[in-house]
């Protein structure tokens, strides 16, 4: 098991490397000037020079590209152009906020996706079934900023239940950070109006980024469930007089749950890459919305550091699903053993 | 249980729909919803119109633009005087202003900024670097500074409102490893301002906090008690925050919304001539646009009216180089006007007679506007048997690209604000020291231009300096390095309850001069 483990944080240095490598060239064979672009429009060649040797964007790309990692490896992932500040100190910043959206939109996915996969699986071509099919397409169907658009038209503007947009009322002062995830902070400290101002204005782009996830949760389990319940162990169990709800709780879940894991896991990775499009219809401070606007500002190092963070987060996820992997099929554990 | 029910119950009290401006006290606080952050207000690295908006509001500046045409009224300082040959400046500053710290503001400070800007040379250095150098900033009393110029330099005066004053107390004071400050400076302030900040929030929200016994005093009763500069990225979110009574006043709306806010009660769209242009630049040095005659052809075969089509009105055509307000403005006769006879002759006489090119047409990707200009352009050049390639590009990338001759595409589309209301501002834009910046992408070529803008802006008096200005307009535009577009009009929308709102057209886009805003409501 440790050499298993040892073989994949090996693995994870080098496909981080790998990452590294390829943002570094595609941010520096992208046509546009920083250094310019940070001097301002009307910048004189010195001014816009001065700019270029202050970030070292004079220096050949090599040797930008050594100094990059030796910054990387100590936790240095450069400044950014346009805030002034060190992409670190930015991205402790927005990734809490990301990660809080994520993470709620995950669970809420979750929740409510794998009852409803099994539920479509065990009551088959009723109306419960069509109902979640319709849901489980429309998920996959729909742009998540169109969806977002519409939930904010309906339930902030015409209805005026939910807050527009951004992480927290204008007047709502943030609790003093603990773990920097607001709601998780309101909760310690005991501030009830802050949380429910932190949910109030989570609801909605939890609700547009849950869907797609919810969606595929629920196609994956209902087919895998449909898959299970048709095994010889499960026709072995009804003939032996087990009741449906421990057939299916009980036998069937467990099995029918590792892909639908698997794809959990992919999918948690992939939407905290993801969440571009629905922090900027929703003003969600994170890092999507840090990354577009460094992306517009030709702000490399900020690009390189978003990638970096979304990366590792990506390989994590699916290094926690192998381990879950394990933990739910006995032959998958004793492979990482050998 | 417990906890789930109060959280429930806390997020239906915190969704009921908000009131207009907010309010902390007897306070009453605006709301401003602007797409753009503040990533910095050092004042001596950068500007654009929201950097602007807020260091306006935390610093002054010796002199201060007010008003439709910009005047140029006395702030800091009471009064000034010049040299005949426009080479010293001479400014008497008033005896009661005060940094935020209670620090008096003295020539001392004055010179220290000014020192700081030129050594820093960034954000706006570049307007006097050129003709001042730090040793020649004099103290001569405590409240009397004085600037000798290197040469006569007659726009001098037109640049000060954007050089703002420092507390070189504080500065020093958070200097970390010889950078003057600037760390510091780019989430805290040094000035003397009516506002000071109250939270900084970046990429979130910006808060400022109206200072009870600003040194000038305030020109309303009812004036703002403070601005929350709240970040809306999508135009959508903007619209229906204004509506819903989220934000008091929101800027960058499509002329669509604008129109549709602006039939609905409790909204305003006050609506200004402004002073930025459009303008679709040509490559004067390469390609088939370095044809004269095949620029005058796609300038008389353009379709001008679609422009203001495309604003639904609210724009209006440039008739010179210059814009409106600018000083010794002239309209140009004979300027560019669709005209398909006059197209097609003045293409005969170019190297293509019969068209069968194709030019670049580069615009901002994303903006609506730019591209059915672009449509209106495929429309009109197809008339000349001329193909027009649309390309979309990020703004760096353009910017990037209409860096060099050899890159500047064919066309490209291009919005400029000048950044005063002295018509240096806009002429040096057609002069070789502007090459290189993303208005001079045309690469404008004109010895004698050239020598005209440099004689007019080292001459000491107007009357000398006006003809020279009419002389440049008619010859630029008869060059036809861009097709000259139009001056869109600014709009903003808000709440009715806004009042005390002062247009000046030397601001940028979406800037608003807080100050003597008021909010008027029970």
């Amino acid at each position: 098991m440790l050499g298993y483990l040892a073989r994949r944080v090996l693995l994870l240095g080098l496909m981080l490397f790998g990452l590294a490598c390829i943002t570094f060239v595609i941010s520096h064979v992208a046509p546009g000037d920083p250094a310019r672009l940070a001097a301002g429009p009307d910048a004189t060649a010195s001014m816009v020079e001065r700019i270029r040797a202050e970030y070292g964007l004079d220096r050949p790309l090599p040797i930008q590209f050594g100094q990059y990692l030796r910054g990387v490896l100590s936790g240095d992932l450069g400044r950014s152009l346009r805030t002034r500040e060190a992409v670190a100190a930015d991205l402790a910043r927005y990734f809490p906020n990301t990660f809080e959206l994520v993470t709620g939109a995950m669970l809420l996915a979750v929740g409510l996706g794998v009852p409803l996969g099994i539920l479509s699986a065990v009551y088959r071509d009723t109306w419960v079934d069509q109902i979640t099919r319709v849901v489980s397409v429309s998920g996959i169907a729909i742009p998540a900023f169109w969806a977002g658009l519409m939930l904010q038209l309906l339930l902030a503007l015409h209805m005026g239940i939910l807050p527009l947009g951004g992480r927290l009322g204008l007047m709502t002062a943030p609790p003093t950070p603990v773990t920097h995830l607001l709601v998780v902070d309101a909760l310690l400290g005991g501030h009830w109006r802050v949380l429910g101002d932190a949910l109030a204005h989570a609801v909605l782009p939890t609700v547009t980024l849950c869907f797609p996830a919810l969606a595929s949760i629920v196609r994956v389990n209902r087919a895998e469930m449909l898959e299970t319940l048709k095994q010889d162990y499960i026709v072995n169990a009804r003939a032996q007089g087990v009741s449906e709800l421990r057939i299916v709780a009980r036998y069937a879940l467990k099995n029918a749950m590792i892909p639908t894991l698997a794809m959990i896991g992919l999918r948690y990775g992939w939407m905290l890459g993801g969440t571009v499009l629905v922090e900027t219809v929703f003003d969600w401070p994170g890092i999507g919305l840090y990354a577009v606007a460094s992306a517009v500002s030709s702000d490399f190092q900020p690009i390189m550091g978003v990638t970096l963070v979304i990366g590792l987060n990506f390989m994590l996820a699916n290094f926690l699903v192998d381990l879950a992997y394990g933990w739910l099929d006995p032959r998958v554990r004793s492979t990482m053993s050998a | 249980m417990r906890v789930l029910v109060t959280a429930v119950l806390a997020v239906l009290v915190a969704a009921a729909p908000a009131p207009g401006f907010e309010r902390a006290g007897d306070r009453k606080i605006l709301v401003f919803a602007g797409r753009q952050e503040v990533p910095t207000i050092d004042p001596s690295v950068k500007y654009d119109w929201s950097i602007r908006m807020a260091q306006q509001s935390l610093y002054d500046a010796l002199v201060k633009y007010v008003g439709n045409p910009p005047e140029i009224v006395p702030w800091l300082a009471e009064k000034w005087e010049s040299s005949p040959d426009a080479r010293t400046w001479t400014f008497h500053l008033v005896k009661n202003a005060r940094f935020h710290n209670g620090d008096p503001v003295t020539a001392e400070a004055v010179r220290f900024s000014f020192a700081r800007t030129l050594k820093l040379n960034q954000g706006p250095a570049w307007t006097l670097s050129e003709f001042l150098k730090d040793d020649d900033i004099k103290v001569v009393n405590e409240h009397t500074i004085q600037f000798t110029l290197n040469q006569s330099y007659s726009p001098f005066l037109s640049w000060l409102p954007w050089w703002y004053v420092m507390n070189p107390k504080q500065v020093l004071a958070n200097e970390q490893g010889g950078d003057l400050g600037q760390k510091w400076l780019t989430t805290n302030a040094a000035g003397s301002g009516p506002f000071r900040i109250k939270r900084w929030e970046q990429g979130v929200l910006y808060e400022l906090e109206a200072l009870d016994n600003y040194w000038k005093g305030w020109p309303s009763k009812d004036h703002i008690g403070g601005v929350i500069y709240r970040i809306v990225r999508e135009s959508a979110a903007q619209r229906a925050a204004v509506i819903r009574g989220e934000a008091d006043i929101v800027e960058g709306l499509s002329s669509d919304d604008f129109d549709q806010v602006a039939k609905m009660p409790g909204i305003v769209v006050p609506t200004f001539p402004g002073m930025t242009t459009f303008g679709i630049k040509m490559n004067t040095q390469k390609g088939a646009t370095k044809d004269l005659n095949l620029r005058k052809a796609v300038c008389h075969a353009f379709d001008y009216d679609a422009l203001i089509k495309i604003y639904n009105g609210n724009a209006v055509l440039q008739t010179s180089p210059f814009p409106n307000a600018t000083r010794g403005y002239v309209p140009v006769s004979g300027i560019y006007r669709q005209d398909l006879g006059k197209a097609k002759e003045f293409l005969s006489k170019s190297a293509y007679p019969n068209g069968g090119i194709e030019l670049e047409y580069v615009y901002v990707q994303g903006l609506e506007e730019e591209r059915k200009m672009g449509l209106v352009l495929i429309d009109n050049l197809q008339k000349l048997n001329i193909t027009v390639k649309m390309v979309p590009l990020i703004w760096p990338n353009m910017v990037g690209r209409g860096a060099k001759v050899e890159t500047s595409p064919d066309m490209m589309a291009v919005f400029t604000t000048p950044l005063s209301s002295d018509p240096d501002a806009v002429a040096f834009q057609y002069h070789k020291g502007s090459f290189g910046k993303y208005y001079a992408s045309h690469f404008y070529t004109n010895d004698a231009v050239w020598a005209l803008i440099d004689r007019a802006r080292t001459t000491a008096r107007w009357e000398e300096r006006a003809p020279l200005y009419a002389d440049i307009q008619r010859r630029i535009t008869a060059d036809a390095p861009e097709i000259f577009g139009m001056l869109a009009n600014r709009r903003w929308a808000m709440r009715d309850h806004v009042k005390g709102f002062v247009f000046s057209p030397v601001r940028f886009t979406g800037e608003v001069d807080l100050y003597p805003l008021a909010i008027v409501a029970k």
